[in-house]
């Protein structure tokens, strides 16, 4: 199912895709388009999630903004730079974090690495060493700043990921699974901190597939799968997007009742669960029907409820489980 | 200067953090102390300063190759690679500055390899020229720096660059005058080694440790000087077309 969901340009825009499309080419194997004309504005100042499975294009997408890959077609400028003509404006601008435990020197301390990455960015000594300490204080490392990586927990890896991003001071941040292996007290420091930076007046655009977490953090988000854009917008307006798609929590409902609304037009499905049974519908107003039906039946322990950002990403993207 | 001083100091934390890169400087006195002994058998004892300079040379040939050559692959294969690309700095530059630490490092085999020959053998370098000597070790290593920014961008090329870079030392080793001068070798293949920098460089060690005057010192030190540079210069070229491909097949990060 394809949403077509109207998307008004901002004038002033940090990040702006235009037809963007990358074709991966292996050796000995098939073309795989991982983007397929993807466009895309994120305003100044706006967190924005990317929310896809596996496989759905995102980090291509980040990749190619972040000016480290080439797209096969289409334009993508940040901050009014194209990211192929214009990488090396384009690189100062922004910071990128990616989750897992690469892109680290593990030999070296969490400090050191920090100092490096300040110094691609051609700060000064003073600088480096003012925003090393800072960063490190703000994502918690300050006291295993000395250690090796190779001695760090995955979720302090994660946070000195965080940190390097940082470091050049960055307009516009590119955080791809950002919280890959933080433990949950963890992740949820990260996302007070990502609402500081959003404060500070920083772009950033979130990729990551934890519905939780774009719905807590974004302004917007943005659907994609198999390299498409299935929709944009905020993840309240998404949610309302599929109101039809309600549920409803029904106990005390007779085999005899829930025949006849499974038999009904619109509704999906009807499924045991703890206590009763959940009633799924498809379309707009049939969840009056269902209700009418339930209360004429005598059932009065009925629950509707509004769908979260997960239920829009799985009705919309469909449950592929860990397929790609 | 502040990307080449940054690619300067993580190389020296990188290897105060991983001694094992300092392997060389275990090979060193077993090199110095073969070709000490192969000459002093053979009863050419004017050839001990060239025993002892050979070693040196290799030694650094062998930081520049194994070590410099091997960066940007290793930066590939931990997934840094592609996050040096998006900062501002040149990697070149970065590379150059690491190399470059690397160098220094290895420049203390000419300290290591004196004190063997002292020690083993009682045979000192002879400083009949200092200021030669030191001027030649210097543009050598600087030459070298630059040759290994060509392999540095060359072998992230490959699967298994070490295999090249075991290839590609025992080649230079002979076209550059290492231990044999080139003027010994057949003719045919001298005219090739006025193209590798360790020809000019090795000759005018060896010139250096030795009484007599030597023949036109500061062009051959020019000579070196200028491949060296046309090396940076061309390996910064290569870095940038293999960068350019791999930014369009999406290679460089390792999955």
């Amino acid at each position: 199912m394809m949403l077509r969901v109207t998307e008004s340009r901002p004038v002033e825009s940090a990040v702006d895709v235009q037809e963007i499309r990358r074709v991966f080419t292996p050796r000995k194997r098939e073309p795989v388009t991982a983007l397929d004309g993807v466009s895309l504005t994120i305003p100044v100042g706006e967190v924005h999630g990317l929310l896809g499975p596996n496989g759905a294009g995102k980090t291509t997408l980040v990749k190619i903004l972040s000016t480290v890959l080439l797209p096969t077609s289409g334009k993508a400028s940040v901050l009014g730079h194209d990211v192929v003509e214009e990488a090396r404006a384009v690189r100062p601008q922004i910071g990128i974090v990616f989750g897992g435990e690469r892109g680290l020197y593990w030999r070296l301390s969490g400090r050191q690495n920090l100092e490096y990455w300040g110094a691609l960015y051609k700060l000064s000594r003073a600088e480096i060493r003012e925003r090393t300490e800072r960063l490190l204080d703000r994502v918690g490392l300050t006291d295993r700043a000395d250690e090796r990586v190779e001695t760090y927990s995955r979720g302090m890896k994660q946070r000195l990921h965080l940190a390097r991003g940082l470091m050049g001071d960055a307009k516009v941040l590119f955080l791809d699974e950002p919280t890959t292996g933080m433990d949950p007290l963890a992740a949820r420091e990260f996302r007070a901190l990502i609402t500081e930076l959003r404060g500070e007046g920083r772009t950033i655009l979130l990729a990551t597939h934890d519905m939780a977490e774009a719905e807590a953090l974004c302004d917007r988000v943005t659907l994609i799968d198999h390299g498409a854009i299935i929709a944009t917008e905020s993840p309240r307006t998404l949610g309302r997007v599929i109101l039809r798609f309600q549920r409803i929590d029904v106990e005390g409902a007779g085999e005899e009742v829930l025949g006849r609304i499974a038999g009904l037009a619109g509704v999906e499905s009807v499924a045991p669960a703890e206590g009763g049974a959940r009633i799924e519908v498809a379309e707009t107003g049939v969840t009056a029907d269902v209700l009418k039906l339930l209360v004429d039946a005598g059932v009065t322990s009925v629950r509707t409820s509004l769908p979260s950002l997960e239920e829009v990403y799985v009705h919309l993207i469909g449950d592929r489980g860990l397929r790609v | 200067m502040r990307p080449f001083l940054a690619g300067y100091r993580l190389e020296l934390r990188i290897v105060r953090a991983s001694p094992d890169t300092l392997i060389p400087f275990f090979t060193a006195p077993l090199f110095t102390i073969i070709f000490l002994t192969i000459v002093r058998h053979g009863g050419r004892h004017d050839l001990q300063p060239d025993a002892l300079m050979a070693p040196v040379l290799m030694t650094l040939w062998w930081f520049a190759l194994f070590q410099g050559g091997n960066l940007v692959t290793g930066d590939r294969w931990q997934g840094m690679l592609e996050w040096i690309l998006a900062t501002p700095s040149s990697l070149a530059v970065v590379i150059l500055g690491r190399i470059s630490a690397i160098m220094t490092l290895g420049s203390f085999g000419f300290l290591e390899v004196w004190a063997i020959g002292k020690l083993v053998f009682g045979v000192s370098i002879p400083f009949e020229h200092p200021f030669a000597l030191a001027l030649t070790l210097l543009v050598t290593i600087f030459a070298m720096a630059g040759t290994a920014v060509v392999f540095a961008a060359l072998f992230v090329l490959t699967r298994n660059s070490y295999t090249f870079a075991n290839s590609a030392s025992f080649p230079f080793y002979v076209l550059g005058g290492v231990f044999v001068p080139i003027a010994l070798l057949p003719g045919w293949i001298q005219p090739v080694t006025k193209v590798i920098f360790m020809s000019w460089s090795s000759d005018l060690l060896r010139a250096s440790v030795r009484p007599s005057p030597i023949h036109d010192e500061w062009g051959r030190l020019g000579m070196v000087l200028l491949i060296g540079g046309l090396s940076f210069l061309f390996g910064r070229f290569v870095l940038r077309l293999v960068l350019r491909r791999m930014r369009t097949s999406g290679e460089l990060a390792t999955a």
